[in-house]
């Protein structure tokens, strides 16, 4: 079982790579086709996370936010949701740290 | 930012306060079903505000009832609200209305001509043709053609070089620049003499084309031949050469005018009783605010207007006007000889300067004065001046 899902996973990766050539030689949109997240942090006041999955967790200090990737943890004071649609949210605050959690 | 932030004023939304343990579940319902969340914020654990679309409101509850959350609305805000509010205000609501309306109709008329720029030609003439060609308060500003009313214009007026015509807000502003006529030419082919216009003693002669018939010294009485525009030629007695006799003849001459003044005169004097009415002009008709009766026997009456514009060039066709009256009583009093003569004579001396024709020189006036028993003083002002007394006069028949 256990080389089973090593060879399963080793599989994955593979395709993982392939597709990232492949968009890195089509110059295509690397957030949709590899469906990693896409972050924008302007200075330490505001974040805009693309391509999220959902919240885990909100706090006025704390907020974990999943995605693709794993959970991304914003830790900080006076944390708001500026906005939040199905594609993006975009937190506001005083950021004080940027996790990613596996 | 601003733009979505109006977007949203202009949509209408809500301020609601979420309460319950699964919050992030909350928003990510929403989120999944297309709900636009902004503006999150959190108060204390298990209590959050939130804006939302008024749409996305409407879609709350069965996610609420899902995730055991109580929603409560804390605020009502953007223009849906509002409107909704002035709903059953209609009255209201057709006024504002109506007032727009008014002011856009009211603004589309011309309700001043301002003429600017002119000099000799009256402005009482420039309006009339002004008005003749449509520009005049009351006239709709959108009929009106400037560059073809500045057009006939030009035609309708000679003596203008330049004429422009703006309509800014309500008002039509009239710029002119005017035109130096070319002297008038002197018909030298049209015979003339030249006689007195009026009574009096020549001065100076001085003759440029003709024949002099007086001297200095001489009286002369009106209409009589001052110089002649047929010249004797000598040695041919019965043949004249005929000119247009061109000559200046100076005279001097005397205008009189008497004057009589009371030695006790009656005198208005202003009691201090005063009233002031207030009324509104519309357009042309005038309505009293709040008509009082006025009391009083003599009384004075100044008028105030004050006419209401917006912002200079927006003169609109209302005024407020204000009429004071004052009370006044006759007051007997007495002159003293000096005082009544001193009357007398200035106001003789100014009935007689009315008749002093332009151009005369005032040599000195005279003043004589009499009395008679009832204590009245008559002033006689005689002023002597120099003028030009000669006028052309055309030879007749030849």
């Amino acid at each position: 079982m256990g080389r089973k899902k090593q060879r399963k996973s080793k599989k994955e990766k593979k395709e993982v790579n392939l597709k990232e050539k492949i968009t890195e030689v089509l110059e295509l949109p690397k957030e949709i086709v590899l469906n990693v997240p896409k972050l924008t942090i302007m200075g330490n006041r505001d974040i805009i996370i693309e391509n999220y999955k959902g919240i885990v967790e909100y706090e006025e200090s704390r907020v974990r936010i999943n995605t693709a990737i794993g959970i991304i943890k914003i830790t900080g004071s006076k944390l708001t949701i500026r906005e939040i649609t199905s594609e993006d949210i975009m937190v506001i605050g005083d950021i004080i740290a940027l996790e990613f959690l596996r | 930012m601003l733009i979505l932030r109006l977007w949203n004023y202009i949509r209408g939304y809500v301020i609601i306060i979420v309460k319950g343990y699964f919050l992030e579940k909350f928003i990510n319902i929403c989120t999944r079903r297309q709900i636009l969340l902004w503006d999150i914020k959190m108060r204390g654990s298990g209590a959050m505000t939130l804006k939302i679309s008024i749409n996305g409101f409407k879609m709350l509850r069965p996610i609420a009832r899902k995730t055991n959350c109580s929603v409560r609305i804390v605020q009502k805000k953007g223009l849906p609200f509002i409107f909704s509010r002035y709903k059953r205000r209609k009255a209201f609501v057709a006024g504002a209305v109506l007032f727009v309306f008014l002011l856009y109709v009211l603004t589309s008329f011309i309700w001043s001509v301002e003429i600017t720029g002119n000099e000799s030609i009256e402005t009482g003439v420039i309006e009339k043709k002004l008005a003749e060609n449509g520009v005049k308060a009351g006239k709709l500003k959108y009929n009106i053609d400037t560059d073809r009313v500045a057009n006939s214009m030009m035609l309708a007026i000679d003596e203008l070089r330049w004429i422009s015509i703006t309509i800014k807000g309500t008002k039509a502003k009239v710029q002119i620049a005017e035109r130096v006529l070319p002297p008038e030419l002197v018909p030298m082919d049209q015979p003339c003499n030249i006689v007195a216009r009026r009574d009096g003693v020549v001065n100076s002669v001085v003759v440029k084309e003709g024949y002099a018939m007086v001297k200095p010294g001489d009286t002369v009485i009106k209409g009589q031949m001052l110089v002649s525009g047929s010249i004797p030629i000598k040695g041919e007695e019965e043949r004249k050469r005929i000119v247009h006799a061109i000559a200046s003849v100076e005279a001097r001459t005397w205008y009189e005018e008497s004057c009589e003044v009371k030695t006790k005169i009656t005198e208005k004097k202003r009691t201090g009783n005063e009233l002031e009415h207030t009324s509104i002009e519309l357009f042309t008709k005038r309505i009293k605010l709040f008509p009082k009766k006025i009391e009083f026997d003599k009384y004075d009456k100044i008028e105030t207007e004050k006419r209401v514009s917006l912002g200079g060039d927006l003169v609109l066709p209302f005024a407020i006007v204000t009429e004071r009256f004052y009370e006044t009583t006759e007051v007997v009093k007495e002159l003293s000889l000096d005082e009544a003569k001193q009357l007398a004579a200035d106001t003789a001396y100014q009935k007689a300067l009315e008749k002093v024709p332009d151009g005369a020189k005032i040599v000195k006036p005279i003043a004589k004065f009499k009395e008679d028993e009832n204590g009245n003083v008559t002033a006689h002002v005689t002023i002597e001046c120099l003028e030009e007394i000669g006028i052309e006069e055309k030879i007749g028949g030849e």
